[in-house]
């Protein structure tokens, strides 16, 4: 059980923490370090920077030479940066979206420093994730919980209680809709919420495994077991569940729905619980539950994008880059960087401390005890970028008219077609 | 032809003109509007959907712009836009001077060509030179430095800049040049002490333009450089956009801090800046 909830945790991370530093000192780690990092929005480049500067203060003998890309131009800019042999150290993502690079022979394989560093334990949770044709690619550094946020004022006001199964979502539906609610709130003018609905329900009605070869490409868009999961989805769809005009709204503009009532629920990534508290949201009229499952057969996979550190296969200094991924994964800098006041999310390190709050804390117990089919990193990550525009697309399209179905599905065939 | 002066037209006509152009205005203004309207109002309105109404917590404009200039980098990014507008304004201006005095009193062979590569320059799309000067500022160590923009702002404006100055120098009697050549005044004097004097006018002029233009810059600002050591006010702002989230009132109360210097230069130097704008036109 790796559940963290603060006792007896400390005595482990402090045991952890010593255990990397040993580590790091055993090997006496010195020289330059090219860091190339993508935490280019002011809170994560101040952890970036504050890591930096920590990790300098315990290894003197380092020079960390930190270089930091705007996010999303580093996007286009990590291969030239792998190639050309210029960092040790690179940010990027977990799950498929490291496939072009480990194909490539760009990651470094650190599978030893795993098992060396105690990771297999202390990060099982992302395990999975970093994991790839045997071997394990990076370190994570922090994710976050997807589900479903609701309105828990507005079921206890219709005599409801959170879902676990399809048919008690469906009547819980049923019964918020005739209150003259919608069910959930959404707003898929830049698509990708609409990515995260088509997750859940595919992972949930046809498993995590199928998710996983669905977004890379190995199965037909025209498969039955995907028009399965748009069935499901159109069931919510013709009943009214989501609000009107949702193709007109940003994710933000989606939110006064729920806050003013007229929506009762929001499937959506935990940093929609900021918003909605400054928005006069108490803990007690705000809730959160797991996606409820649709084939009781099937184990839950969730979404939790995961960020990473790696190190790249012609890096110079493989030592100290070593010792910089422990120092990164250690219970005590995961407690630091991902608290509320950093950046606000979930530690990957099972024996770290997570800020004492409802939906963190809901969150954290999700991911490490209650997501056996394993994590997905969202749909725009898992499948490559250019499927996952015509997909997204696609997936509004459908929300939007449900009886365009088969075209959608065509077109996305072809797209898989054409891309991979 | 010109338009006729509203006087001139029959009654009817004046009515509707009176009673749409408020209309028009207002339709105008309402970006502006918004802006300034959204920059006083707390951020929890914007989760409540209460865009346009009266909130219910009270105004916020204190707050927001307490936390633009305190709890950002905001006054780091002003300074980086004064760091980077106050000097490419001096050296485009400056170089122009000298390069506007030697093609507009000089008759040598190039002359004209030498002016049409100047003016060639204006014409060039800079979204075509994105790529080649990036990895030129790259190659050269000063990517994502100020010095980086300030130098090929220099670069780019003294064409226009050119264009300008020389115009105006072909404008100004040639006597008053010649007359100093037969006293026997060196050239550099009579640059500085015949001609300079005279350019005061465009020189205050293009230095209004020139600060507005440069001050207003995003495109470059955005391709050159991205951190808060070096980035200008302009592109500084999308800084108060969280990685998942936008903050539309902080976002507000900045867009109005950073429009406030080019907006005091443009009722300072109204006279200047008008001047500016049709003197090129006139030659």
């Amino acid at each position: 059980m790796r559940s963290i909830f603060k006792t007896g945790a400390t005595a482990l991370a402090a045991a952890t923490m010593l255990s990397g530093v040993a580590y790091a000192d055993g090997h006496g780690v010195s020289g330059p370090l090219r860091i190339f990092s993508d935490m280019s929005n002011p809170a994560p480049r101040a952890v970036m920077e504050g890591m930096v500067e920590r990790f300098t203060e315990a290894n003197p003998d380092v020079e960390v030479e930190l270089v930091i890309t705007d996010r999303e131009a580093w996007k286009t800019q990590i291969r030239n940066v792998l190639q050309s042999g210029t960092a040790d150290i690179v940010n990027w993502y977990a799950g498929n979206r490291m496939a072009p690079y480990v194909d490539a022979g760009l990651f470094m394989d650190i599978s030893d420093l795993w098992e060396e560093g105690g990771l297999t334990e202390t990060l099982a949770s992302t395990q999975g994730s970093m994991t790839m044709d045997d071997g394990i690619w990076g370190v994570p550094y922090t994710y976050y919980q997807w589900g479903v946020y609701y309105r828990e004022d507005i079921f206890a006001e219709l005599g409801l209680e959170a879902p676990t199964t399809w048919e008690e979502e469906l009547s819980n539906c049923q019964a918020i809709i005739d209150s003259g609610r919608a069910c959930y709130t959404i707003g898929t003018k830049f698509l990708w919420t609409a990515g995260g609905w088509f997750d859940y329900l595919n992972m949930r009605t046809n498993g995590y495994d199928f998710h996983m070869a669905l977004t890379a490409g190995e199965v037909e868009w025209t498969d039955d077991r995907v028009r399965a999961t748009f069935e499901n989805w159109a069931t919510l769809i013709e009943m009214g569940a989501f609000i009107a005009d949702h193709q007109t709204y940003s994710w933000q503009e989606a939110l006064p729905f729920m806050v003013n009532g007229e929506a009762a629920a929001y499937l959506m990534g935990n940093f929609a619980v900021a918003p909605l508290r400054e928005a006069g949201l108490s803990d007690d009229q705000l809730g959160f539950y797991q996606f409820p499952q649709i084939d009781p057969s099937i184990e839950p996979g969730e979404d939790a994008p995961t960020d990473t550190f790696h190190i790249a296969a012609n890096a110079e200094n493989v030592e100290a880059a070593e010792a910089f991924l422990l120092f990164v994964a250690s219970a005590e800098n995961q407690t630091l960087i991902n608290n509320g006041d950093n950046l606000g999310q979930l530690p990957v390190n099972a024996n770290s401390g997570v800020d004492d709050d409802e939906f963190l804390n809901a969150g954290f117990e999700m991911l490490s005890q209650n997501a056996g089919g394993g994590i997905a990193q969202f749909f725009d990550r898992d499948a490559p970028a250019e499927m996952a525009q015509v997909a997204m697309q696609g997936f509004q399209q459908f929300m939007v008219d449900p009886s365009t179905l088969d075209q959608v599905l065509q077109i996305l065939e072809q797209a898989r077609g054409r891309i991979y | 032809m010109f338009p006729r002066p509203i006087e001139q037209y029959n009654p009817g006509a004046r009515v509707a003109y009176q009673a749409v152009l408020p209309v028009v205005l207002l339709l105008w203004l309402i970006p502006l509007l918004a802006v300034m309207w959204f920059s006083i109002k707390p951020g929890e309105d914007f989760t409540t959907g209460n865009y346009w109404g009266w909130p219910e917590n009270g105004f916020q404009g204190i707050a927001n712009y307490m936390t633009v200039f305190t709890q950002s980098a905001m006054p780091q990014y002003l300074w980086n836009s004064v760091i980077i507008t106050v000097p490419t304004m001096f050296g485009a201006v400056a170089l122009s001077c000298m390069t506007g005095f030697a093609l507009g009193v000089y008759r040598f062979k190039g002359n004209l060509l030498i002016f049409f590569m100047f003016v060639a320059g204006n014409f060039v799309p800079f979204q075509i030179l994105m790529v080649p000067v990036r990895d030129l500022t790259d190659q050269m160590g000063l990517y994502d430095t100020r010095l980086g923009l300030i130098l090929f702002h220099v670069a780019f404006q003294t064409g226009f800049c050119t264009l300008f100055m020389r115009n105006f120098i072909r404008a100004l009697p040639r006597a008053l040049i010649e007359a100093a050549r037969v006293e026997g005044i060196s050239e550099w004097r009579i640059f500085w002490f015949v001609v300079l004097p005279l350019m005061k006018p465009a020189i205050a002029a293009l230095c209004v333009l020139i600060f507005t233009f440069i001050w207003n810059d995003f495109f470059w600002a955005v391709v050159l450089t991205q951190s808060p050591e070096s980035q200008p006010v302009t592109a500084g702002i999308t800084a108060f956009n969280g990685q998942y989230r936008a903050m539309y009132h902080l976002m507000s109360a900045g867009s109005i801090v950073a429009a406030i210097p080019p907006v005091a230069m443009f009722f300072l130097m109204q006279k200047h800046f008008i001047a500016g704008l049709t003197l090129g036109a006139v030659k």
